[in-house]
């Protein structure tokens, strides 16, 4: 997306590494900066660390060096920032993580409620909003056994969003969906960044990051292979292994 | 089992052979088996069975009163027993699964240590212990000591099985809670253990149907449970195997009673799917 005004640094990342306690080395030397109001789509290979990355700037995984700082708040063992980060960083599973014993409604407005100590009736105003905005309010009592794997994605989405986070993380959104149900999950997040969301994506979806991606990075065995626009991504890529992978999903 | 193959017998007699009726009469067969096998054993001992006077030891009518008798005043003291136990046992149980699985590593030794010290000892020496070495010293009462070592005894497993259902809730849903923003104590409270009850319903169940049947322990520090009581009124009667088919009985309603509204509540609050 060409003429959309990006914002300062949200997000800043100085050479992070982590390694599994199996010896896996994840991330090396990791670094990047992201704007206010960026898409950034990641790719590559499995095992070449996007998820963990991911994983990395909200907390889930713990790093073994480096720094990142999410809006002016450091990533560190103080409490009240690690708490500060979770709320501002939302995330989207590839397995949607939903809330099996409540109901979608529920689901959305649990955490605002008990996080953002925000009422019930403006909590539940909040998510009958966000249902319209991923297209479905008519399931707010359903459970998540009685959607389909899209509209359990759309509600994790919502869910995600009620928290009104400055960064959306998606790990692999769409790879356990079937085919055609990715297009109404996609829209939602086009929508988004659309509307100005940093959004940090994980995804095999070229089509998603050619129409919407400010920036595609392509990661393997921990490191940034090559970064650049979409469009000189997919038209002129300039690594061997960029052009490899690429031709093995393009 | 294919269709053709079901199709060529007649329907009435499949159906017969697969309906309830079927199972309630071989179980009474089996049962009335038993009955004869026990009247020809009990026939050759030459004991004198005489039913018409265990029930003047469960209730009496004294001046058109309902007035309770000694095994249903043991039937009230085995209740209270065991619903302290229960209440006690459960804590006690869900502390030390939070307690296993804290990130302390202190919290994760006394949790630890408690578990294998009870569950390697007989719960007959702990009463013992209890009642004769720590009631005296820190002066609590025989029916303290009683529910104490009921309690603490059975607590240790519960412990195990509440950490076993915390433990199968797909990890996704922790990182869910962690990513919206939730603490852990609010994670547990709204997401985790929810879920987590529901599944260890049936070893929940059968642990708490061990506690009443190991209330009857406690008779031998002197508490005059439903047990304790049979064994008085055996003393005096010697109507030895009236009583103790009465005594099991009694026991056999609460179990069966507790199974059945934990059922009820099983279906109650069972996650849609």
């Amino acid at each position: 997306m060409q003429d959309k005004e990006l914002g300062d640094y949200i997000v800043t990342v100085e050479k992070i590494g982590k390694t599994f306690p199996n010896g896996v080395c994840a991330l090396r030397d990791f670094s990047t900066r992201i704007r206010r109001s960026e898409v950034v789509v990641i790719i590559g290979p499995s095992g070449s660390g996007k998820s963990t990355f991911l994983r990395c700037l909200n907390g889930l995984e713990e790093i073994d060096s480096g720094s990142i700082l999410i809006d002016g708040t450091p990533l560190d063992e103080n409490k009240k920032n690690r708490l500060e980060i979770r709320k501002e960083v939302g995330m989207v599973f590839q397995s949607f993580n939903l809330f099996p014993h409540k109901t979608v409604l529920e689901n959305i407005t649990l955490a605002p409620g008990l996080v953002r100590k925000k009422g019930k009736d403006e909590a539940r105003k909040m998510a009958m909003d966000l249902l319209m905005k991923v297209n479905i309010p008519e399931k707010a009592d359903s459970y998540p056994s009685q959607l389909s794997g899209g509209q359990q994605q759309r509600v994790a989405i919502a869910r995600a969003l009620a928290m009104h986070p400055k960064v959306m993380m998606f790990d692999e959104a769409t790879s356990a969906l079937d085919p055609e149900m990715i297009g109404e999950v996609l829209d939602v997040m086009k929508n988004l960044a659309r509307e100005g969301m940093t959004m940090i994506v994980v995804t095999h979806e070229m089509g998603f990051a050619r129409e919407v991606s400010d920036r595609v990075i392509f990661m393997e065995d921990g490191c940034i292979v090559e970064e650049g626009t979409a469009a000189h991504f997919f038209s002129n890529p300039q690594k061997e292994r960029t052009k490899l992978f690429l031709s093995q999903i393009l | 089992m294919s269709t053709a193959m079901s199709q060529s017998y007649p329907n009435i007699w499949l159906k017969l052979k697969r309906s309830p009726v079927m199972d309630i009469t071989k179980f009474l067969m089996v049962v009335a088996v038993l009955i004869w096998v026990m009247a020809r054993g009990t026939q050759q001992l030459g004991y004198n069975w005489q039913w018409y006077q265990v029930p003047k030891y469960i209730f009496q009518f004294q001046d058109g009163e309902f007035a309770f008798g000694p095994l249903l005043f043991g039937l009230a003291v085995t209740f209270r027993i065991t619903a302290w136990g229960l209440l006690l046992s459960m804590t006690i149980g869900l502390v030390t699964a939070l307690l296993r699985l804290s990130n302390s590593f202190l919290a994760r030794i006394v949790a630890r240590g408690y578990l294998e010290l009870i569950r390697n000892t007989p719960l007959l020496v702990q009463i013992f212990f209890l009642y004769f070495v720590l009631a005296p010293i820190f002066g609590f009462s025989r029916f303290f000591a009683g529910v104490l070592a009921l309690s603490l005894f059975e607590g240790a497993y519960v412990s195990e099985i509440f950490r076993a259902g915390i433990v199968s809730i797909h990890k996704g849903q922790w990182e869910a809670s962690h990513s919206l923003g939730l603490s852990i104590f609010d994670t547990y409270r709204c997401i985790i253990l929810p879920q987590a009850i529901r599944r260890i319903l049936p070893p929940l169940t059968s642990q708490a149907i061990s506690l009443i049947k190991d209330s009857a322990l406690v008779s031998t520090i002197a508490i005059y449970d439903l047990t304790m009581e049979g064994r008085v009124v055996i003393a005096e009667t010697f109507l030895t195997f009236e009583i103790w088919f009465t005594v099991a009985f009694m026991y056999l309603i609460i179990t069966i009673t507790l199974s059945i509204v934990v059922n009820t509540l099983e279906n109650r609050f069972r996650i849609q799917t």
